[in-house]
């Protein structure tokens, strides 16, 4: 069962996520029409690990930037213009667009992998919330749980509240 | 920020996804235009060049390189100013880019996907295109990653996939706003577009590390392609392109082109999708200013270039530089330095830097300045080399000029269905501009 | 491990061969040279150069892989005329072989600045690179009128629109004259058995071919002249003609 309360204003509907947390609901969500770094201090999201993916990412593109320009120079030996087989100057170029490639494309990763999008399943969601409604959603709240987190979500004077049932 | 009043988070969605949502007879007819225009001037007579050979256009013996590569510059240096500037003033954090990017992103890959076509007119065999990259084959040859074309290959693969990346991501919470405004099969579209976002806080905060590292990314990558197209040329020993100046200076130019390509599409935004609310006066004052800072840069590289030409002092150069200043095509040169280097000065008055319809005519100067300048690059200094006896001349031919007009509405075809697929304004990001909702208020 | 890193470290080597097996190597005595074209004719000949004819001429889209360039010197009526015959100067440090995006053009172990043109995606790059202009473009698939095209020469592909070409040295006749040697009990080819179209042609024998790396030939010993020069070699392409200048009186 999950609870969405939905508010028009956005203090209302930090107090009642700050409320909610307070109180021991842990699997709250907190969704919202634009970026709110409030709300993102209430669940204590911290540094995101998306970071890791790009750094792993850009120096997993350099290395293999570099083997890609050396290697593939060693498997057929065509000499050029005097040059050395392995030419530092222009491989480092390679290198270098090489690392920027993998880095986005592991960021990119790391976003899917952190944010758990694409989702495939239906979760609890308001249409209003993409436009100028501030939602709170208490996943996987079972018996008194229920009315608890609904008389916190009422007393912060949320607009709408609904009850869902939950997929699993 | 807005100069008609502060609209409500409902508005902002109403408004945009109006322009994406509503569509009357006039947009069917300029889009069947612009695809008129492209399919006659651009693939009709590329499909004849592929027939007959690329002697169709006006290259020859001495100018093996024409209007296709200069063209080419000049779609890629379009294409910087979008994504990079878009990158910049998303880690300097500038508020009023957060109306305007969406657009200016859009434009950056439309006109390198006009730029990579332009490979493929330029190219004599372009059904062999696919030799240049490192995809393995039967026979075992790699392509050769000492050649400035294979940087080039992959910078531009590189940018635009990071662009694309870029631009795609930053659009997720808006597909999501699409999503919920429409019915069908739009609808079922854009639940796969969006990702089944829901914005929730914890979705908010990896979109918002994500995308610091796509903007991190970006730059560099954007600075490094320009300087790697200039060292297309940079790296010959052609006298007139040997310089050590050419990726500044095109990296300046391209920022240059790019931004003034940017007021362009502002205006025409603007007007006809009725975004006055959103995109006001202080966007038009900010890139105007930048508009003259990156015009006094680029005058001076170009001094610096024509000053280092003479006082190296060596025959080549000084023929070269003699063929550009006073040869055949010195109107043009002398055209690209009135439009490019005191025009945009105007823009140093407040009263001219305000008016839209004064800001568009300069930015289109400018943008024709561009475009003859990386055509004086490559049809003046190719003529003369080294040797007098194989001193020619280059004119462009029909086929070549008829393509380059092709192109532009390419361009405007690409950005036409953009606009209908895509939010052009971030709905999320207006929305952080504005005041937030308080009780009290 | 030690293997491996003697390998690297000749990969490093610029030019990657140590010495060319052979340096075929061309001299052109100026003062010889009339101006004839006979070798421009000749080379049409050997390699299938297409005609392009007279409206594609005055476009300059003309391929020739070898061109008599005429020079004035002096003011009139003291007026000189001189020739150079240009041709690809197979450069040892060509700045061609690197703009190639597709290895169409490399360097081979006989030191000579080879095209492939089955591998030329006609990007062009090549020719602008090229100080001497010596490389020229297939603009259109040229064709032969019956019964010309049966003077094709057999042992010369016939190029197609979009593709780069430029003076081989006559590769096909070196490739014969090599094959025939190692039939012939292995042995090295000899000074004069190699004779490219151009320098067969040539009614004052201006141009000598050879190797340079045997001494004895009659190339090594042209290109110990003291009038021996090389064309643009500032650029420090090492070009591999030497051209012998004018004796001045």
């Amino acid at each position: 069962m999950a609870v969405i309360g939905a508010f028009a204003y956005e203090e209302d509907f930090l107090a009642a996520a700050e409320n909610l947390k307070a109180s021991g609901f842990d699997n709250i969500s907190l969704l919202s029409p634009l970026p709110l770094e409030e709300a993102q201090e209430v669940l204590g999201l911290g540094k995101s690990p998306v970071r890791r993916f790009s750094l792993a990412g850009a120096i997993l593109g350099g290395i293999c930037g570099f083997a890609m320009a050396a290697g593939t120079a060693l498997v057929f030996i065509l000499p050029t213009g005097g040059r050395t087989i392995i030419t530092l100057p222009p491989f480092l170029v390679i290198t270098y667009e090489m690392t920027i490639l993998f880095g986005v494309l592991f960021t990119l990763l790391g976003f899917h992998f952190v944010s758990g999008l694409p989702a495939w399943r239906d979760k609890p969601y308001l249409p209003s919330a993409n436009i100028d409604h501030f939602v709170v959603v208490v996943e996987g709240a079972a018996g008194e749980q229920v009315a608890r987190a609904e008389a916190i979500i009422r007393d912060a004077g949320a607009d709408e509240i609904r009850h869902v049932e939950e997929d699993q | 920020m807005f100069d008609h009043g502060q609209p409500s988070y409902a508005e902002v969605n109403k408004d945009v996804l109006a322009t994406m949502l509503e569509t009357g007879p006039k947009y069917w007819i300029l889009l069947g235009t612009t695809m008129g225009v492209a399919g006659i001037c651009f693939f009709m007579p590329w499909f004849y060049q592929l027939i007959v050979g690329v002697g169709a256009a006006g290259m020859n013996r001495n100018a093996v390189w024409g209007t296709y590569l200069s063209n080419f510059i000049f779609w890629i240096g379009l294409s910087h100013s979008g994504t990079l500037l878009s990158a910049v003033l998303h880690i300097t954090n500038s508020p009023w880019r957060k109306a305007i990017y969406r657009s200016a992103e859009a434009m950056t890959l439309f006109s390198l996907m006009t730029a990579a076509l332009f490979v493929m007119v330029h190219v004599g065999r372009v059904w062999f295109v696919h030799w240049s990259f490192p995809i393995p084959n039967q026979m075992g040859l790699w392509p050769n990653f000492r050649s400035p074309l294979m940087f080039d290959v992959m910078a531009i693969t590189t940018y635009l996939t990071a662009s694309s990346i870029f631009i795609y991501m930053g659009s997720v919470p808006d597909f999501a706003a699409v999503r919920d405004a429409s019915t069908g099969l739009r609808r079922r579209l854009y639940t796969i577009f969006s990702f089944g976002w829901r914005g929730t806080a914890r979705e908010w905060h990896t979109l918002g590390w994500a995308y610091t590292f796509f903007a991190v990314f970006v730059v560099p990558l954007a600075v490094s392609v320009h300087s790697i197209v200039s060292w297309d040329f940079a790296l010959s020993i052609v006298p007139g392109l040997h310089h050590t100046i050419f990726a500044p200076y095109f990296v300046c130019g391209a920022i240059y082109s790019g931004t003034a390509g940017i007021v362009t599409v502002m205006y025409c935004l603007r007007k006809f999708l009725h975004f006055e609310k959103y995109i006001g006066q202080v966007h038009l004052d900010s890139l105007g200013k930048l508009l003259i800072a990156l015009s006094l840069i680029w005058s001076y590289i170009n001094i610096l270039e024509l000053f280092s030409s003479w006082y190296g002092g060596t025959s080549f150069e000084l023929e070269a530089l003699k063929f550009r200043l006073i040869g055949f095509y010195a109107p043009l040169y002398w055209e690209m330095i009135l439009f490019c280097a005191f025009v945009p000065l105007l823009m140093l008055s407040k009263k001219i830097r305000w008016s839209w319809n004064k800001m568009l005519v300069i930015s289109i100067l400018i943008n024709i300045g561009m475009l003859t300048e990386r055509f004086i690059i490559v049809a003046t200094s190719q003529p003369r080399k080294f040797l007098p006896d194989a001193f020619g001349f280059y004119f462009p031919s029909w086929i070549e000029i008829s393509i380059t007009i092709g192109s532009f509405a390419i361009f405007a075809t690409l950005f036409l269905i953009f606009i209908k697929w895509v939010p052009s304004i971030s709905i999320y990001e207006v929305k952080e501009t504005l005041k937030p909702l308080r009780r009290d208020a | 491990m030690s293997t491996f890193v003697e390998k690297l470290r000749s990969y490093r080597k610029p030019g990657y061969y140590d010495e060319f097996d052979y340096h075929w190597t061309m001299t052109i005595d100026l003062d010889r040279c009339t101006g004839c074209e006979a070798c421009v004719v000749a080379c049409q000949a050997e390699n299938n150069l297409p005609i392009v004819g007279e409206e594609r001429f005055a476009q300059s889209r003309e391929i020739k892989w070898i061109r008599i360039e005429r020079y004035w010197e002096g003011e009139y009526p003291n007026v000189k005329m001189g020739f150079i015959p240009m041709l690809c100067q197979q450069c040892d440090d060509a700045p061609c072989e690197t703009a190639c995006p597709v290895y169409a053009t490399y360097h081979n172990q006989d030191g000579l600045n080879t095209q492939i043109y089955n591998r030329c995606i006609g990007t062009r790059t090549c020719a602008v690179y090229c100080p001497y202009e010596v490389r020229y473009f297939n603009w259109f698939t040229y064709t032969w009128d019956e019964p010309l095209e049966q003077q094709l020469n057999p042992d010369v592909s016939v190029r197609e629109k979009g593709v780069m070409e430029k003076c081989t040295f006559c590769i096909q006749r070196i490739r014969i004259a090599k094959d025939n040697a190692k039939d012939d009990d292995e042995r090295r080819v000899r000074d004069g058995e190699v004779v490219p179209a151009c320098v067969q042609s040539c009614p004052t024998e201006a141009m000598v071919f050879g190797n340079s790396k045997d001494p004895g030939s009659k190339v090594s010993k042209m290109m110990k002249n003291p009038r021996g020069y090389k064309v643009l070699e500032e650029l420090n392409t090492s070009p591999s003609i030497v051209y012998l200048t004018k004796a001045h009186s």
